[in-house]
């Protein structure tokens, strides 16, 4: 899965408009990251002008990712 | 049957979708448009150039406060400074408030009758047995959703096109067909009212910086890198493009903006390749970018949208009235489309791909060789008369050009 920090987040969805999986989408007025959809492609991470978004491989379950990267 | 609440449904608020909706409105149709967004037009993620042409078609009267400044031309700068310098009465333009520009045109599609939601997300395609579009699940400000029907639904979502791809567009983009694009606002620039374009891979890997003059000594200073190229570490210590840090670069060594300070961070990413297969399937069009129908050289959409808003409507007026929303009926709008625009994306698009493999080298000679003429024949799609110039003195770019000469494909 990914994480987004939101504050840096500049809403080009560029990210949902590279996603294969559908896993990330605008809901509100910030972007959703959707864990269970995510292949861990990591093409958001590559393609974000913001550099805002985090991947962690293999984790599915928010609960799982490290400490820093919570909240 | 369910009963339909209105004719057609428009997914987004842009420049496609509002045209759409004003034309659709003026043709007879009862037509919702609702944008996700809680303003219409914000955030801004875009250079927001937009040349004279498609308003004018439209007749149009662009008022003072949708845009920054007029625009006479461009300056196309090579990798060793050389500049060209094109401008006629055909590369006049703006560079548009779009906050305000977009809010405009919806404004005039509400003139005509066209329903405006904001803050009005579709969360989801609903559909009939056999799979078509009936209609959205909408939500408002993220309230509980409910269901508003339509036997045509119109995907004007953009970059996103969550929707579209729930419809069956293969809207998904690749990284080598996008370009991420990272802008600053900056004050004080001496501008000539001229869009100032730069080019060079060490400057902008598969892409260029651009330099767009704004009212009061402003401009919006950006840079739009291929998607593909790799030139930093992302978080996590995944390798990828990073514009921003070119774009630092450029300004670092720019005499005038390297004390200038920056009003605004925005950035996005933008469709530089070829639109989508289909655009339209049985209840449903895919209009604007949504639809990639992007310049893949300047990754410019404004224009395309609005002309394509308006071919778009012509079609769904003509389905309102048969009562037939039937995909043969409307793919009158994908061919009327593919025939006009399409043919010069479609250059457009083998242009990006001859100048991506052009050396820093190679593009020095370019720049010396070519006049403001060659520049427009290249626009205009007329390659040969340039492509021979290039060649004469330097012939080994044979291999690389003739992709540009009809028939040597």
């Amino acid at each position: 899965m990914i994480t987004i920090k939101h504050d840096g987040c500049i809403l080009c969805v560029g990210c949902s408009s590279v996603c294969p999986a559908s896993a990330i989408e605008v809901v509100g007025t910030r972007m959703k990251h959707f864990p269970e959809k995510c292949i861990d492609c990591g093409l958001c991470v590559k393609i974000c002008p913001a550099n805002v978004i985090c991947m962690y491989k293999g984790v599915k379950n928010p609960k799982d990712l490290p400490p820093e990267a919570r909240g | 049957m369910t009963k339909n609440d209105h004719d057609v449904i428009v997914i987004g608020g842009g420049p496609a979708g509002a045209t759409f909706a004003r034309l659709a409105a003026q043709g007879g149709m009862d037509v919702l448009v609702i944008d996700k967004r809680k303003e219409i037009g914000v955030p801004v993620r875009c250079g927001e150039g937009l040349g004279v042409g498609e308003l004018v078609k439209q007749g149009l009267d662009i008022p003072k406060r949708c845009y920054s400044t007029q625009v006479e031309g461009s300056k196309v700068v090579g990798p060793n400074g050389r500049e060209i310098i094109w401008k006629t009465d055909d590369t006049k333009g703006w560079i548009l408030e779009r906050k305000i520009f977009d809010k405009w045109l919806c404004e005039l599609a509400v003139e005509k009758g066209a329903k405006v939601k904001t803050y009005t997300r579709a969360v989801e395609v609903l559909k009939d047995g056999k799979g078509k579009p009936t209609g959205v699940k909408i939500s408002h400000g993220g309230r509980e959703s409910y269901d508003v029907h339509a036997p045509l639904i119109v995907s004007a979502e953009g970059m996103e096109s969550m929707m579209a791809r729930q419809m069956g567009f293969k809207t998904v983009h690749s990284l080598y067909d996008v370009d991420t694009c990272y802008e600053y606002e900056m004050k004080p620039y001496d501008h000539e009212n001229l869009i100032e374009l730069y080019f060079g891979n060490k400057i902008a890997p598969r892409g260029y910086v651009w330099i767009f003059p704004k009212a009061d000594k402003k401009a919006n200073v950006g840079i739009g890198i291929g998607g593909n190229v790799v030139n930093g570490k992302k978080l996590g210590g995944v390798d990828g493009a990073a514009p921003k840090v070119l774009l630092d670069e450029f300004i670092k060594n720019n005499d005038q903006l390297k004390d200038a300070s920056t009003l605004l961070d925005f950035g996005g990413v933008i469709s530089v390749g070829a639109p989508i297969n289909e655009f339209v399937q049985d209840n449903c069009m895919v209009i604007g970018t949504a639809a990639k129908q992007v310049d893949p050289i300047h990754g410019g959409g404004i224009g395309l949208a609005m002309e394509c808003g308006v071919m778009a409507a012509a079609v769904a007026i003509k389905a309102h009235e048969k009562k037939d929303y039937s995909k043969k009926m409307l793919m009158e709008y994908d061919k009327v489309w593919r025939a006009e625009p399409g043919k010069v994306v479609a250059e457009r698009l083998l242009l990006r791909k001859v100048i991506e493999k052009v050396s820093d080298d190679d593009f020095n000679h370019i720049f010396n060789t070519l006049t403001d003429h060659d520049l427009k024949a290249i626009m205009d799609g007329k390659f040969a008369g340039p492509v021979t110039k290039v060649l004469a003195g330097r012939p080994q770019l044979i291999g690389i050009l003739s992709a540009l000469i009809p028939g040597k494909k």
